[in-house]
């Protein structure tokens, strides 16, 4: 082993084909999705076959690495891997890696503590998606408990061989479209994280209602939805994992575990939008800001826009330190946090320069209608999964001896 | 492939010099200082692992190791005392100008002697700076006079380390006044040469540790085999001598940041206020949080710019990648040095604790070689893909003087 960034041949080839797609294809409708305010079906229709293959070639070999109980990402691939697709879809759309079928954040839950029965009935679906688009979802955040994960008032009580639930849980990406939500409840909200559950609730379930469908400032082309759950009743066979797996605090830690492994995966989808931007405002710079000759003030303008490159490009690398790690069997919590910490924070602020750097210009729908969008899309990449905040709550934890909470 | 594991050799000697900087430099740091020179006998240790001679071309004593070494290794140094790594002996700047701009006879010629016996008694120097701009043009105002096959150097040069300690220096100098950037020359001079005088050592902010000063030149004869004519493209091998240096400085405040945000980490553990540990509060662990991010994104970043230029990627790419691990880490370096202060309290003030001298040495790294600011113009040429405009990238009086 030495320290080294080339990507390896297969690497290449994955991000080249990507590139294509996203500059011929993504990038053109983007807007487009933007102004529809809903998931890109056809496209991704189209897409799905392609997914279907993707998936099928590299199944066998995900399969070996997950009875070794190694980490897989996306469609079997390393960490490494789905962070490199992650920035380049990103690039291309700012909403559309979170539109991508499959168990999404669902996934990591079902995986990491559902039975096998449970991984086979709630993963399987995905297996063939050249039918329909095909969705999973994960519920843990309420109108009262955001950050504040501990505090769900959803509440599940035990009926027979059934499970009674009741609550609400709002911005719920895909939870509506999703075959099934991965839902977060308590079964007595004082014992605090002790009393955490996790169900597999599918869709058409007696009591689980969809409410509605958010307006947001940015990433419109995602469906982002409240569900309500009114003595919503599930069998037994849907706890996540079977009751005996909560005896310990393993139903909180089923949350926080997605959390490690998705958090490099949303740093990179930040730090895609936060490139976008910055390359924008890059070529404007070049092709405005005439070199032939002295500009004035042209060395504070270089100066800005190196300051976003470096912060991106140091995101990056975090980023990917953290999806080696993942895949050399290494905790990565700490790593995970700093990754979506700088990746969040550099794209906000590669969006906010990318505007400055091209003035007022910068903000005119008429012209650099994708500028105004990565603007509006970037800001929730500092709070959802996990704010910055959160982030640096995580982060101290593991460097403060005794740190338990504040 | 994209991997984050050094190689067992450089595993090895990472520690073998984690070892002398936590032995025989960290619990020496303010007597050191105090002395204003580090001790003949730690200078040895370091000499015997080979420090300061690794990156050189093995045809000249080095061990020919790459720039991911390299760094590493500053890095360990740096995180015992930020001071000896500016201090101690060997060609240090020297050296790599010497890889960059000169041939290889030259190379041999004035290499040789750092890797013999009583290296650690040699420092070799590059006398870079001035302390005025020349109103009128681009450029300095120490010249270079043709005279038959010699050339006549006239001027002062400042800022320069190592100019007590050296005997053999590379002098930058115009040959051509009216070619402002382009009519720059690099001519290896040395110590004992009629009409080379030192001026008097400075006393610093930071980094006391290092010899600083200045040298004069009274028609100082040197013959043309001495100058170092940088290959087919002067400007861009100057470039990549001011980047390279410039990286293993961005890798030394990388160590000067990664001990400064240790000491306070373990203080905030330790200190109590209100009833709990310091650290216990949202406000100082946030703060924690933040200093050990600039950490990691420093040494990613100074690992990223090295693997690049030991990849022998484009120069562009290079000088890109060099410009962001060098503008990132010397910004880190100063925040973690206040930062460690600030998290001290009145205790960081006083110079029995530690933390006072790395926030110091942390404004002063970030004035060695290239600034940040520099720094950032050279990657956003880089970025552009445009002439890197000299001016605005090499420290001048026009813009910012560094310590070289």
């Amino acid at each position: 082993m030495t320290i080294e960034f080339s990507l390896s041949k297969k690497q290449e080839f994955l991000r080249d084909s990507i590139q294509n797609l996203t500059k011929f294809v993504i990038r053109p409708q983007s807007l487009a999705w933007d102004k529809a305010h809903g998931i890109p079906e056809t496209f991704l229709r189209q897409m799905a076959t392609l997914n279907t293959s993707m998936t099928s070639s590299t199944k066998k070999e995900s399969g070996e690495k997950e009875e070794r109980g190694e980490s897989t990402g996306n469609f079997g691939m390393k960490n490494l891997d789905t962070l490199l697709v992650t920035e380049e879809l990103a690039w291309g759309d700012a909403a559309l890696p979170l539109c991508m079928p499959g168990p999404g954040l669902g996934g990591p839950p079902v995986r990491g503590t559902g039975t096998p029965e449970q991984k086979k009935r709630y993963l399987g679906i995905f297996e063939d998606m050249s039918e329909s688009l095909k969705y999973g979802a994960y519920a843990l955040t309420e109108p009262g408990a955001g950050s504040d994960v501990a505090g769900i008032r959803t509440s599940c009580r035990k009926e027979g061989n059934d499970w009674v639930l009741n609550g609400r849980k709002c911005y719920i990406t895909n939870g509506a479209r999703a075959s099934w939500n991965v839902v977060f409840a308590t079964i007595d909200p004082s014992l605090g994280r002790a009393g955490h559950r996790a169900f597999v609730v599918e869709k058409g379930t007696n009591g689980f209602s969809v409410g509605r469908i958010e307006e947001k400032m940015g990433l419109r082309a995602s469906e982002t939805a409240e569900l309500v759950l009114e003595d919503c009743r599930v069998s037994e066979d849907c706890l996540l994992g079977g009751e005996a797996s909560y005896q310990s605090k393993e139903g909180f830690m089923t949350a926080m575990k997605t959390f490690d492994n998705t958090r490099p995966i949303v740093a990179a989808m930040a730090i895609g939008i936060g490139r976008a931007a910055y390359e924008y405002a890059r070529d404007f710079v070049k092709e405005n800001y005439a070199l032939t000759r002295h500009v004035p003030r042209v060395a504070a303008i270089y100066e800005r826009l190196a300051k976003v490159g470096r912060n991106l490009s140091a995101a990056r690398l975090v980023t990917w330190r953290a999806g080696w790690m993942a895949d050399h069997g290494i905790a990565n919590a700490k790593e995970a946090s700093m990754s979506k910490a700088l990746g969040g924070q550099a794209a906000i602020a590669a969006c906010i320069e990318a505007i400055e750097i091209c003035g007022v210009e910068g903000t005119l729908q008429k012209d650099h209608q994708l500028l105004e969008k990565w603007f509006r899309d970037i800001k929730v990449y500092d709070i959802f999964e996990g704010t910055g905040q959160i982030q640096r709550i995580v982060i101290s934890k593991r460097l403060i001896t005794n740190l338990k909470s504040f | 492939m994209i991997s984050f594991e050094p190689t067992e050799d450089d595993t090895l000697m990472q520690s073998s010099v984690a070892d002398l900087a936590q032995k025989a430099l960290r619990p020496k740091m303010r007597e050191h200082e105090k002395a204003r020179e580090i001790s003949a006998e730690a200078r040895e240790a370091a000499f015997e692992l080979g420090l300061g001679l690794l990156g050189l071309p093995e045809a000249v004593g080095g061990a020919g190791l790459g720039l991911r070494t390299a760094v590493a290794l500053e890095e360990e140094v740096a995180a015992g005392d930020p001071g000896a790594a500016f201090a101690l002996a060997g060609p240090s700047a020297f050296g790599t100008c010497l890889v960059e701009l000169g041939s290889t006879e030259q190379q041999e010629k004035y290499l040789a002697p750092f890797a013999g016996a009583g290296g650690h008694t040699r420092f070799g120097a590059v006398a870079f700076g001035e302390d005025k701009p020349v109103v009128e043009r681009a450029g300095f105002r120490t010249t270079a006079t043709k005279k038959g096959d010699a050339w006549i150097l006239r001027g002062k040069k400042s800022y320069v380390r190592n100019a007590g300690r050296a005997d053999v220096l590379v002098v930058f100098a115009q040959v051509d006044e009216s070619a402002g950037w382009d009519g720059l020359a690099a001519f290896v001079v040395k110590k004992d040469q009629p009409g080379v005088g030192v001026g008097e050592r400075e006393t610093t902010l930071g980094l006391d540790v290092a010899d600083v000063g200045s040298i004069v030149l009274e028609d100082v004869e040197v013959r043309d085999d001495a100058r170092l004519l940088g290959g087919d493209d002067f400007a861009s091998s100057l470039l990549r001598f001011f980047a390279k240096e410039a990286l293993l400085v961005a890798a030394r405040a990388t160590g000067l940041s990664r001990e400064a945000f240790e000491i306070a980490r373990e203080y905030v553990d330790t200190r109590k206020a209100f009833g709990k540990p310091i650290g216990h509060f949202q406000a100082v662990a946030f703060t924690v949080a933040d200093r050990a991010m600039d950490v990691e994104a420093s040494r990613s970043l100074v690992q990223r710019a090295a693997a690049a230029w030991d990849a022998g990627e484009p120069l562009a790419a290079c000088l890109l990648h060099t410009g962001h691990a060098v503008s990132f880490a010397l910004e880190a370096a100063m925040r973690n040095g206040d930062t460690a202060v600030q998290l001290h309290g009145g205790a960081g003030f006083m110079r029995d604790y530690p933390v006072e001298k790395l926030m110091r040495d942390a404004k002063q790294i970030q004035l060695c070689v290239l600034t940040s600011e520099q720094a950032d113009q050279l990657a956003a040429a880089a970025e552009l893909g445009q002439k890197v405009p000299l001016g605005l990238v090499l420290p001048t009086p026009e813009t910012q003087s560094t310590l070289v």
